[in-house]
């Protein structure tokens, strides 16, 4: 009962809330590309492979030119570029998604580490520091709030970012025709296709994405939150986004309120100096609420109807 | 088909290292020698890499074969790993439990008991799909990391941990442990060296007998014609009688037995106890590839399983030796796969003046291929 209650003391503080949105920021990038991606048809089971990438090549950039943004936007490209194979992989090539998606992830967990090697002669284990971390900034008047002011406007720059993104993602895609033509595509390309829309840019473009996206994450969590590389450091979060676009139902919002509650694991987890169960235990919430969903305890989930086949043109 | 995807995986593999200032004659001179005891620069004792691989060989072969009955219906499990880390943990749970119990009892019981838990765990993702069309990619995926988390918390701070400030399990009892095939004997000098340092084991054996009886399954018994008609395409199935449903949760099962004997010889042959190598175990995610170079079979499941047991012992011996990160296997091995899974090969004869003209060719699909034509479709009706 005492863990309940120390449980139940620290839900109530500022601090665990502030870190909850920045946990959640983390799997929000890569879950809203997921999101982005599958919509369009293309199933992708390989943000955590996308997100180590701009990880790595974040830390690069910033150990060469000690300029966290230049950083950021390399790891932002690099994801892009991981993500480029699987998409001309899947959707040139017509390839199983899936196999390419678990081919991207082992590709960059195998690649990250053969580089640190090569780059800074370092045998396998290749803790490196970057130097310039990116900003913490504090809304000037707005962080004054009680409580709100120092979850909301009291975080990293990714963290506005990602919620300026996490609208604009959701007006593009149910607001917009590019929107309505990514989800006609991902529900029934041949009739896309007979309308004019080009199946196999939409395709790339959100794929690529998605990649964008997963880098972004990916160098947030390298030079804003642990400022180092560390192999293998995304420690399953690009599979905790993927839980959590299937349980947000294939919606940005769906998915960032999936995000918060595995955020919420997260942080209680950061936290457990002040409470008594095994972090190892709560570890494993996101992936068994997700087998809860879709279990179809809690309402069904359905992907997009043409998620995960290949678009053959002139096919019925 | 599947030796052109290692080709393509090598000679882009050479380009990798040669963009990167590492001579690739050097990498794979040592990946010949850690595999296959060939060529070995620095007087490495041949016998000893061969025994390394095939240690390595072993639940490749088990988790191989976990991936590719599911094939065969149209499902795929990306959870061997999960369904291995299971049986570890059975295994070792009961070997530590009733460790002074006499190996004839209790050899079988860890064995059978890591095959229980890996069909359990196998089993969630078979039920889920049966009955409410949860996609298994996805539920294996999460029952993954379920497996993976449930470990460290079982030994550390958990009730299998050795003791306080330690990441390992108390060791298995002797009666619960594989033994070695060559005697562990240190006054027995076999290939100039104490016959006790090579490791491998009679779990060799199990596995052979393992791929032989998915061989059996699949082509010999009628259940193994369900299990093809299924994969084939669900409405015929079902046309035909076979319950969709049932096949898929047995298959399942069956699947995850193998995956969770894998586990549990890893810990009955070589480790004894579980330990933090566990976190990172990839056995589960190389058997993937194990059954698509394999094309599902069980001659090239055991031959791909040897290529990745000699690259796995191969990395380390590169490593030491040519001061090559072992990390440049997991780039190889996901250069087969994307080479197999997109077909570059075919691609790439089919481009060349002379190569082959298209119209000769069959129609060359990955063996997953096909499988996400059923991803869509509403669930199994209960037959």
């Amino acid at each position: 009962m005492s863990a309940l209650g120390d449980v139940g003391h620290l839900l109530l503080t500022a601090n665990l809330w502030q870190a909850v949105l920045a946990a959640a920021v983390l799997l929000l990038l890569p879950a809203l590309g997921g999101v982005i991606s599958e919509r369009s048809g293309v199933v992708n089971i390989a943000m955590e492979g996308m997100m180590l990438t701009g990880a790595f090549f974040a830390v690069v950039a910033d150990l060469a030119w000690h300029n966290a943004w230049l950083a950021t936007a390399v790891g932002i490209i690099a994801g892009g570029l991981i993500a480029s194979i699987h998409a001309v992989v899947s959707i040139q090539f017509r390839a199983d998604q899936i196999v390419s998606g678990i081919a991207i992830n082992i590709f960059a967990a195998g690649l990250t580490v053969f580089l640190v090697n090569r780059i800074y002669g370092l045998q396998d284990i290749g803790h490196i520091g970057p130097t310039e971390g990116l900003p913490y900034i504090d809304i000037r008047g707005l962080d004054q709030i009680p409580f709100f002011g120092k979850v909301l406007f009291q975080q990293n720059v990714v963290v506005y970012a990602a919620l300026i993104l996490l609208v604009g993602i959701h007006v593009l895609l149910f607001r917009t025709r590019l929107g309505l033509r990514i989800r006609a595509v991902g529900e029934h390309p041949q009739a896309a296709d007979t309308a004019g829309i080009n199946v196999y840019l939409i395709r790339y473009s959100a794929v690529i994405s998605s990649g964008l996206l997963s880098g972004l994450a990916g160098a947030f969590l390298a030079i804003g939150v642990s400022n180092t590389f560390v192999p293998n450091m995304t420690d399953g979060r690009g599979y905790i986004a993927l839980a959590a676009m299937i349980f947000g139902k294939w919606t940005p919002f769906g998915a960032f309120i999936a995000c918060l509650i595995f955020g919420l694991g997260q942080a209680i987890y950061d936290n457990n100096s002040t409470i008594h169960i095994s972090p190892y235990l709560l570890s494993m919430l996101p992936y068994i609420l997700t087998l809860v969903v879709l279990a179809g305890l809690v309402g069904r989930s359905t992907p997009p109807a043409h998620d995960g086949l290949p678009y053959v043109p002139g096919s019925e | 088909m599947p030796l052109g995807s290692v080709v393509f995986a090598f000679v882009v593999g050479a380009l990798i290292c040669l963009v990167t200032g590492a001579n690739p004659i050097d990498a794979y001179s040592g990946l010949l020698c850690g595999g296959f005891g060939i060529a070995c620069a620095q007087g490495e004792n041949p016998a000893l890499q061969v025994s390394n691989t095939v240690v390595f060989l072993i639940p490749l072969i088990t988790t191989g074969v976990a991936v590719a009955l599911p094939f065969r219906a149209g499902l795929f499990n990306i959870g061997a790993e999960g369904q291995l880390l299971a049986g570890a943990i059975a295994c070792t749970a009961i070997g530590v439990q009733f460790k002074d119990l006499p190996a004839v009892i209790l050899l079988p019981m860890v064995l059978l008991g890591g095959m229980a838990a890996g069909a359990v765990w196998a089993g969630i993702a078979g039920v889920l799909k049966a009955t409410v069309g949860a996609h298994e990619v996805v539920t294996t995926i999460m029952l993954n990391y379920i497996a993976q988390w449930l470990l460290r918390y079982l030994i550390i701070g958990g009730p299998l941990q050795l003791g306080a400030g330690t990441s390992t399990s108390k060791p298995i009892g002797q009666g619960a442990r594989l033994a070695t095939l060559l005697p562990a004997d240190n006054s027995l000098i076999i290939f100039g060296l104490p016959a006790s340092v090579f490791r491998v084991h009679t779990g060799l054996l199990i596995a052979l007998v393992a791929v032989a009886a998915f061989a059996f399954l699949l082509w010999r018994t009628s259940f193994g014609y369900e299990i093809r008609t299924v994969g084939q395409s669900q409405k015929a199935a079902r046309y035909a009688g076979v319950s969709v449903s049932r096949t898929i949760i047995i298959t399942m099962l069956i699947a995850g037995a193998f995956s969770g004997l894998a586990g549990a010889i890893q810990i009955s042959g070589v480790d004894h106890n579980l330990t933090d190598k566990y976190f990172t175990d990839t056995t589960g995610f190389d058997a993937i590839a194990v059954a698509l170079l394999g094309l599902g079979s069980a001659v090239g499941i055991v031959l791909a399983a040897l290529l990745f047991g000699a690259l796995h012992a191969g990395g380390a011996i590169m490593q030491s030796d040519a001061g090559i990160s072992s990390n440049l296997v997991l780039v190889l091995q996901a250069l087969i796969l994307f080479s197999i899974a997109a077909n570059f090969v075919g691609a790439i004869r089919k481009g060349l003046p002379f190569g082959r003209k298209s119209a000769d060719l069959p129609p060359e699909l990955p063996p997953a291929a096909g499988l996400m034509s059923e991803a869509a479709a509403p669930p199994p009706e209960p037959t």
